[in-house]
């Protein structure tokens, strides 16, 4: 590990430290007991093993998000949109999962879960094209997708894919062959959560041995650099969005094909897509460093909701502390990336370093 | 029965209100090349600091000072983070609408324990005589005294940003800070007003959800008004009068969406306005290509749709109910539309989401 990295995560721990304390001091102003509030927490995250079964269901679609992030984010791109994606997936494999039955439980699964790769990444698709096309800036254009699909969520859940008897403004359960097989008896963790840790090694493989993610990386670092090697670099960034709104489109999926209810009802996703990409800062932008950092996200709303119901204390105190630590670590990015530009002795510098002094004088 | 009567106007314009403080704010942040994702959440803040301060003093002008203080507290995190440590504004925006939420919602329980308490709000100020005006008076010269801020404020808007040296030097950040800071500005301190701008209107855009028309607050109350002020400033293509515009539009698309709910299926009427607006956007479009030269098929195609589908519609009175959702969407939708029909002539500022080069 270089000593960049170093940095970055003790920048990353000293954040969650520094906001978590400030919540429990914030708890003890209230005048709530803090030692049962810190309690609470653990409980609802480590509590039973139904906590943790919860726990590690929050964990599956934030880990993804923050993966469709950290890709795009790798080449340049800013795909905020995550969320609309995230309710494309989950609604094409909620109308695989509800209208394409008979069909047995393993290849139904497997369609459902790839048809939501398609929807995220056709609703990405678009903010590509208009991106590479027509020159909208990507953040804008993934941020409009998502208002614009929240409303068509809305519409489907409460018009023509609602269930049977019309009152409850979402679609019936989808097929059980369309299903994610329990894991953990007793509790909602769902067989998901291992095409999950696949993912995110694929991910990370892919970004870091394979050609395809060097001039991935490439493109982010230096796009006049990756042009000049040959990298067709606005390709780079369409496939790039593409996938990363696959990967949160399989979130999606997720959310719908492993959650007790299995259907599509407004509103499903509750902001994993912001959230994932706060656990990708966290991560710093490391496949393998959203893991911890999803899991840690994943405790925090797992264990804020039973704060709520102990303590008394909302829910919203959890939901300030996430936004204390993305403004905590945004806020230090110049410190962890800082390059060891004016340290480093002369003759110690990498091969590039003498050109550029050359090129200056 | 028609649905465009006075009522209709009168609440187009309400709901334009807000949007319009809020948006010719992120205006000028974005001018300055500042995007700020964390408008919605700095509207919370200002509705909750409105609310609450009203509430305690039992004044209105107190509260709405409070809306726009907390609105200016909000957005000095956002140009501190983002602008002095340049960090990724897209992210310190997420970040920004996080806290409102979690804090506000954080406060308010914790205060009211589940009750929802109502305050003082504001009164409707009739200006004498223009008030009196038959058929537009009572629609806009019979409102809350904030809206004739927000009549005045495009116009302030577009002289500040075009008509000042101070305007020049936003506009100058938003594209070339390099330029700017050779000059011997200090680019940092021009967007932090920016920023600064943006969240003290938003505050206020805020407080005239909370105190200037209902009288209390509500967890989430801004619901999703903040991104439809970004959109208003997409859709008007980052200029004051188009800002505006949008504004306009987006008000009254929502206030139809609110009459039309209670009415059943589309009357005549709304079909006969879709063939308006196509003779308008075509007019529109001609115009603009005689002027400057863009592109005219995409605007002709939507103008002929718009006329065609407008026609047929009052002619035959389809029976089909457009949800609400459809209506909800449209300035999303629209916002999209002109950005990619567009073209590459009209653009963000250049360094929108981007941060200035470090120094040294």
């Amino acid at each position: 590990m270089n000593r960049q990295a170093l940095r970055g995560l003790l920048v990353s721990v000293l954040a969650v430290v520094l906001a978590l304390a400030a919540s429990l001091a914030v708890i003890a102003l209230t005048g709530a007991p803090v030692g049962k509030a810190a309690a609470a927490m653990w409980d609802g995250v480590f509590g039973s093993p139904a906590q943790f079964g919860a726990t590690l269901t929050k964990f599956v679609p934030l880990v993804l998000a923050a993966i469709g992030w950290v890709i795009a984010s790798r080449a340049g791109r800013l795909n905020v949109g995550l969320e609309g994606q995230i309710l494309a997936g989950g609604t094409t494999a909620a109308v695989v999962g509800l209208y394409l039955t008979g069909l047995p439980t393993v290849l139904h699964l497997t369609i459902a879960v790839l048809a939501g790769a398609v929807g995220g990444a056709l609703l990405g698709g678009v903010a590509a094209w208009l991106w590479a096309r027509r020159g909208v800036n990507d953040f804008i254009a993934t941020l409009l997708l998502t208002l614009i699909m929240t409303q068509v969520v809305s519409w489907l859940a409460n018009g023509p894919m609602e269930e049977p008897t019309g009152t409850l403004g979402q679609s019936a359960s989808v097929a059980d062959s369309a299903r994610w097989p329990v894991l953990l008896p007793r509790t909602t963790l769902r067989a998901d959560i291992i095409l999950v840790i696949i993912l995110v090694l694929v991910a990370a493989y892919v970004l870091r041995r394979t050609v395809v993610g060097y001039r991935l990386r490439l493109t982010g670092a230096n796009e006049s650099a990756a042009r000049a090697t040959g990298t067709r670099t606005t390709l780079v960034g369409v496939a790039a969005l593409c996938a990363s709104a696959a990967v949160a489109g399989v979130a999606g999926s997720s959310l719908v094909l492993a959650a007790p209810a299995a259907n599509l009802a407004p509103g499903f996703s509750a902001g994993y897509g912001f959230d994932g990409i706060v656990v990708a800062l966290l991560a710093r932008n490391s496949p393998l460093g959203c893991i911890p950092a999803a899991l840690l996200l994943a405790a925090l709303r797992q264990g804020g909701g039973l704060l709520e119901a102990r303590v008394g204390i909302s829910s919203g105190l959890v939901t300030a502390t996430q936004a204390v630590v993305i403004l905590l670590v945004t806020g230090t990015a110049w410190y962890a990336d800082r390059r060891r530009s004016r340290s480093r002795p002369p003759g110690a510098a990498d091969v590039a370093a003498p050109v550029a002094e050359g090129a200056r004088s | 029965m028609n649905p465009f009567d006075i009522a209709l106007f009168a609440a187009a314009i309400r709901l334009s209100v807000p949007l319009l403080l809020a948006a010719l704010g992120e205006l000028i942040s974005e001018r300055g090349g500042v995007i700020n994702i964390g408008l919605e959440g700095m509207m919370l803040f200002g509705a909750y600091a409105a609310f609450i301060t009203a509430w305690a003093t039992g004044s209105v002008s107190l509260g709405l000072a409070a809306g726009i203080a907390l609105g200016l507290l909000a957005a000095s995190i956002m140009a501190f983070v983002s602008v002095t440590l340049r960090g990724d504004q897209i992210v310190v925006g997420v970040a920004l609408n996080l806290l409102a939420a979690g804090v506000t919602m954080f406060l308010y329980r914790l205060q009211f324990q589940g009750t929802q308490p109502t305050t003082v709000r504001m009164e409707p100020y009739a200006v004498p005589l223009l008030s009196d005006i038959p058929g537009i008076g009572p629609v806009l010269f019979d409102q809350l005294p904030l809206v004739y801020v927000a009549y005045v404020l495009g116009p302030i808007v577009a002289y500040l940003l075009f008509r000042t040296r101070g305007g020049l030097r936003v506009r100058s950040a938003g594209e070339k800070p390099e330029v700017l800071d050779s000059t011997g500005v200090n680019v940092v301190r021009v967007q932090w007003s920016g920023v600064l701008a943006a969240g003290g209107l938003a505050g206020l855009a805020g407080a005239f959800l909370s105190v200037g028309q209902v009288g209390l607050f509500a967890e989430n109350m801004t619901a999703g008004r903040g991104f439809l002020a970004l959109a208003a400033v997409v859709f008007g293509q980052w200029r004051p009068y188009g800002v505006v515009a949008a504004c306009l539009v987006f008000g009254f698309t929502d206030a139809l969406q609110l009459r039309l709910q209670s009415m059943g299926e589309l009357p005549r009427e709304v079909w006969i306005a879709l063939v308006v607006i196509g003779v308008v956007v075509a007019a529109a479009g001609v115009w603009r290509a005689r002027s400057s030269g863009s592109p005219l098929r995409w605007v002709l195609l939507a103008a002929v749709l718009c006329v065609v589908a407008g026609g047929l519609g009052a002619a035959m009175l389809p029976s089909f109910v457009l949800p609400s959702q459809f209506w909800l969407s449209l300035p999303y939708v629209l916002s999209l539309v002109a950005l990619a029909v567009a073209g590459r002539g009209v653009r963000a500022p250049a360094m929108v989401g981007r941060p200035l080069p470090s120094r040294g």
